[in-house]
């Protein structure tokens, strides 16, 4: 089953799953998004500017990095290698982007953030199947026997406990019962990946370890945890005083 | 919840999180292992090329080295001959090497030597007639490139093409480093 599975979408086919995931995500938080006073076309229009600026800055940002390999062959700025890509510059592209679109056409942030929440919990999911076909983010050398055969080593399937830890928080966000506080949806999202995330990444394979052996992702999930508990508890307070 | 309640829930929590890091911080490094994926050593192997000459990846240790696995047949495979010919030509004598290893079992080896003519293609060209090499590169797609440092390491996997010039200019001079 997953043999079939990694070969069905061995790279570049894992890409299929994030697109999948996108949509779903998309379609999901559409359906919500009137419960948090977000108009439908303004989701849609904000998600495609995003992801669109998310593209084309994630290549222009490349290209500004590697600007003398760019210079002696102008026309590669428009290969087809998705590989040409900096996906942190690109992120913060869409973000700049969306927070501008956001601005332009009066949309609060808060209630933005919770009618987006099954968009990021479902490409948490699209993310972690993807890491499954692709054999990325793969885990520690374990004699489990749950452990699945990956890079010449029995290992912590450590992919299918980032899935199922999506897919549980997708779950759980859907049915919660939605609450009068605008945020809280979207920071409980960041709260339970970051707590997740600090444990699993834990039986990683291909952490990167800082000072004394800690692992540099599970600290940078401990404190978007601290940063969300802080937010969340801001949001709290404004809430109850207004 | 009390807002009280609520912030012993978040200490503690966080305390727990702080424990957990703690706990699994790596205390040995791991052994060398070889697989075909980054930050792995690249599994080894010996293939000759159609004139008889023998190369045996591992020997090749302390260059950069580009494995490009292809065939005559696959469209993207030809169109990134020639950016990896020119790539090679530029940065050969800073001590990168490509090493295009033909999926001979999947390919028609009398079609080889024409198509090195027809690109010009001056690096080495090794053929994989039993498919072992390719095997122990869990070969899925053609092209497959796999960029390798000077200590062996696999730094960057590129599955599909063609590449750009661009795209091996990059990552050539991060593994050259």
């Amino acid at each position: 089953m997953l043999t079939l599975f990694r070969s069905l979408f061995a790279p570049p086919r894992h890409m299929i799953l994030l697109v999948a995931a996108a949509w779903i995500g998309l379609t999901l938080s559409e359906k919500r998004a009137d419960r948090h006073g977000i108009g439908k076309d303004d989701l849609n229009n904000l998600t495609f500017y995003g992801l669109l600026a998310y593209i084309v800055g994630g290549r222009a940002v490349y290209i500004l990095e590697n600007l003398p390999a760019f210079t002696r062959k102008p026309l590669d700025i428009f290969a087809i290698n998705p590989d040409l890509f900096d996906a942190f510059g690109g992120l913060a592209i869409a973000l700049l982007v969306a927070f501008i679109f956001g601005q332009r056409r009066g949309l609060l942030l808060w209630p933005t953030l919770d009618a987006l929440t099954p968009f990021f919990a479902t490409l948490a999911v699209g993310l972690g199947l993807s890491h499954l076909a692709a054999g990325t983010a793969f885990g520690k050398q374990t004699d489990l026997p749950w452990g699945i055969e990956l890079w010449n080593a029995p290992r912590h399937p450590t992919q299918i406990y980032e899935t199922l830890a999506s897919l549980l928080t997708l779950i759980l966000l859907w049915f919660k019962k939605p609450g009068q506080r605008p945020g809280i949806l979207f920071l409980t999202f960041a709260v339970i990946t970051a707590a997740w995330q600090i444990f699993i990444q834990a039986f990683r394979g291909d952490s990167t370890l800082i000072a004394g052996g800690f692992r540099q992702e599970q600290v940078i999930a401990w404190v978007a945890l601290a940063v969300s508990f802080a937010i969340m508890e801001m949001r709290f307070t404004v809430t109850k005083a207004t | 919840m009390q807002k009280t309640q609520r912030i012993i829930l978040y200490v503690l929590l966080l305390i727990t999180g702080a424990a957990w890091i703690l706990l699994s911080a790596e205390t040995t490094t791991t052994s060398e292992s070889t697989a075909p994926q980054v930050g792995f050593l690249a599994p080894d192997f010996t293939l000759n090329t159609m004139d008889g000459q023998v190369y045996t990846l591992s020997k090749l240790r302390g260059n950069a080295v580009l494995i490009n696995l292809w065939a005559t047949w696959c469209p993207p495979c030809r169109a990134e001959m020639p950016a990896i010919e020119k790539v090679y030509q530029e940065y050969k004598d800073q001590g990168f090497i490509v090493l295009a290893v033909n999926a001979a079992n999947q390919d028609d080896i009398a079609a080889v030597t024409p198509f090195l003519d027809q690109y010009s293609l001056t690096f080495p060209v090794v053929l994989d007639v039993s498919g072992d090499a390719s095997a122990k590169y869990q070969l899925q797609s053609l092209p497959s490139s796999y960029f390798i440092d000077r200590q062996g390491i696999i730094r960057e996997v590129i599955i599909g093409g063609p590449m750009s010039e661009t795209l091996l200019r990059t990552r050539v001079e991060q593994i050259l480093k």
